[in-house]
């Protein structure tokens, strides 16, 4: 290790490490806009210049390794004016059109701006004015009066998606980036590129002009859409005023973990989050729940109890059929073996999830499905079923998730499905599958409950709420695991739970 | 896309490529090749170039538009090339280019109707020593002022 003096600071460091990284892990933050972690160092920008005890100059600390007794300060007079000249320099052509401008509140150069600058430009000259919305393919647009041609894009098309769509052309004061006639981003990772953006030069027609960032609460959770399981950030909006249940989903962001996925995450998990309110289930509907006269999600649990406890006493149980998803949690597909496979000994418990799509090589896996490994690691038989055979001899019939209807056509769930008593589904979204059921119960998505996936690597993550669900909505795992206690087979093996971390918990 | 390159031009690329250690490196000869041909580099010549070398368009569009010795217009047949850089802009080159605009009736980056004259501006030639100082073409010109331009002028036909 190397030891070093940073702001007075003694800090030690791993060799080949540069100031500015060594700096951040001691939590000192040096600006910059043109370092990235994920790639070498090109130093562009100058905003990191550090002065380096015995050196003449002042040293870009993005791209000089740190060395053994080096004295280096980030903050001193000298620094901070060089950091001014250097903003002078970059503003003297940049468009200064914040107010306007999708990345305000969130902008690297706005940001060190009014931390060390905050002063009037100094130029007479007009600003050159150039292309304002250039469609760079992938919804993305592009800004040239604001970029400050950091490289961040091209380097990620470069080394990151190896497509290389975007270049630098011209030079020197004419110098912009641009990509070839014919031949626009075109690749799964794009929406990475605004995100990436240090300024407001990138932006994406998703979120452009939608809201402004500092409205947005930005929580941590899994990227459902696939098996990868994603970090990202889940950016919402609470509404004003805040009203329970009513903040709306507006932008996924990565959200950086090696073991997983690194910096990035594809296009589908970014720009899918659409579903979460799309055909959104948000009360309990169905005829039994008129007949029932049942109110609540959770007043389902009592009668579904009793005919499940009904039918296990006349030995009848071999006519119930259940069916899970791969979209559920650990924890909720644990409780599901429990109450149906354990307590009342019911054979045919299925799995029907999303349908396969097309993996894109890097992150994106062919299933779409954020915990298809956990439920195999349960015990989950993951194979595909048919309408006829869930509906043969059975009078009463569970479904878990709004995905039969990727497989079936809702015409074709609704007649071959006539003959059974009793069908009751589960679910966050209804797109017209309710029509089927006698009883539909609203449930909400992983972003807005507690549990675990096991991802495609095999690895278990557990995440919280990043969203508050509609009121009406109740977890999967909440409402088995009251089932399994209405059922009353093993009543005190589901009264510890009282969050999905107490199910975690329990589970081999 | 189509390239239609002439044969003698891809001989020529082969017999360049056969010459350095990996195909990348020789873009710059590859395009001054493809230029010598037409006058100009077309987008299909940048294509044609990415391709033959392994490398993506931007990347080729990158150098092309980053040398002001790379044309993607068709030049006049006198392309004048004023150097705008230190030395020649101490020297007056300024007034040499407001002087030829007037003149030629063309801004920078134009080409005359007839065809006879392109101007362009750009940096340093390497002959400071004779500030200011144009190429017209392949040819040096030095030490020049309004006169001895009209003269240089007169003869270009």
């Amino acid at each position: 290790m190397v030891s070093l003096v940073i702001n007075g600071q003694r800090i030690s460091a791993a060799p080949g490490t540069t100031i500015l990284e060594a700096a951040r892990e001691a939590g000192i933050e040096i600006p910059h806009l043109c370092y990235h972690p994920a790639f070498p160092p090109v130093g562009t920008c100058r905003l990191c210049a550090v002065e380096i005890e015995g050196l003449p100059k002042l040293e870009p600390a993005c791209s000089t390794n740190v060395k053994e007794g080096m004295v280096v300060r980030t903050e001193s007079p000298r620094v901070v004016e060089a950091r001014r000249n250097v903003l002078e320099l970059l503003l003297a052509e940049h468009a200064m059109d914040c107010p306007i401008c999708d990345k305000a509140g969130e902008c690297r150069l706005q940001d060190t701006y009014q931390a060390y600058s905050l002063a009037p430009g100094v130029y007479a000259e007009d600003k050159t004015r150039r292309g304002k919305k250039i469609a760079l393919g992938g919804g993305l647009l592009l800004d040239r009066e604001r970029c400050v041609l950091c490289t961040r894009c091209v380097r990620f098309l470069e080394s990151v998606t190896k497509t290389s769509e975007l270049g630098v052309f011209e030079r020197g004061d004419r110098s912009e980036i641009g990509c070839v006639e014919g031949r626009l981003v075109d690749n799964n990772y794009s929406g990475c590129l605004a995100e990436i953006c240090p300024v407001g030069a990138i932006t994406d027609s998703d979120f452009r002009f939608k809201t402004r960032a500092w409205f947005l609460e930005a929580r941590e959770t899994i990227c459902p859409l696939c098996g990868r399981g994603c970090a990202v950030f889940l950016e919402s909006h609470p509404g004003f005023p805040r009203v329970p249940g009513t903040a709306k989903a507006y932008r996924v962001r990565s959200r950086r973990d090696e073991r997983v996925n690194g910096h990035w995450i594809c296009n589908v998990g970014r720009y899918g989050y659409g579903y979460l309110e799309k055909s959104r289930c948000r009360e309990l509907a169905g005829p039994l729940a008129k007949t029932l006269n049942l109110k609540a999600a959770t007043d389902v649990v009592a009668p579904l109890a009793a005919e499940l406890r009904a039918l296990k006493y006349k030995g009848r149980q071999t006519r119930v059929a259940v069916v899970l998803s791969d979209w559920l949690t650990n924890e909720e597909l644990f409780l599901a073996g429990a109450v149906f496979r354990r307590d009342l000994e019911i054979g045919r418990c299925h799995l029907v999830g999303p349908r396969d799509g097309s993996p894109d090589g890097m992150l994106l896996t062919a299933e779409r499905s954020p915990n298809r490994a956990g439920a195999k690691a349960l015990g989950f038989n993951t194979e595909e079923t048919t309408l006829e055979a869930l509906a043969r001899d059975t009078d009463l019939l569970i479904v878990f998730g709004p995905f039969l209807q990727d497989r079936f056509r809702p015409a074709d769930i609704a007649s071959a499905w006539a003959g059974v008593k009793t069908k009751v589904l589960f679910t966050p979204r209804d797109e017209g599958l309710g029509a089927a059921f006698d009883l539909v119960v609203p449930t909400v998505w992983p972003a807005e409950k507690d549990g675990s996936f096991t991802n495609c690597q095999g690895l278990i993550r557990s995440f919280s709420p990043a969203l508050a669900p509609p009121p009406s909505a109740v977890p999967e795992w909440r409402l088995l695991t009251a089932l399994g206690r209405a059922v009353g087979l093993n009543p005190s093996f589901y009264i510890p739970f009282r969050s999905a971390g107490d199910v975690r918990r329990a589970m081999p | 896309m189509s390239h239609n390159i002439p044969d003698r031009v891809k001989r020529r690329v082969e017999d360049i490529l056969s010459r350095y250690p990996r195909r990348e490196a020789a873009l710059l000869p590859v395009l001054s090749a493809l230029q010598e041909e037409r006058g100009f580099l077309s987008h299909s010549d940048e294509e044609w170039a990415a391709d033959t070398l392994g490398i993506p368009p931007a990347k080729v569009r990158e150098v092309v538009t980053f040398y002001s010795l790379f044309r993607r217009k068709p030049a006049g047949r006198h392309h004048l090339q004023v150097c705008t850089n230190v030395s020649c802009a101490l020297n007056g080159a300024d007034g040499l280019l407001s002087h030829l605009r007037k003149k030629l009736g063309i801004a920078e980056g134009e080409t005359s109707a007839d065809g006879r004259f392109s101007l362009s501006s750009v940096e340093c030639l390497g002959h400071c020593d004779e500030a200011p100082c144009l190429m017209v073409n392949d040819e040096h010109y030095g030490r020049l002022d309004r006169r001895a331009l009209d003269e240089l002028l007169e003869k270009l036909e």
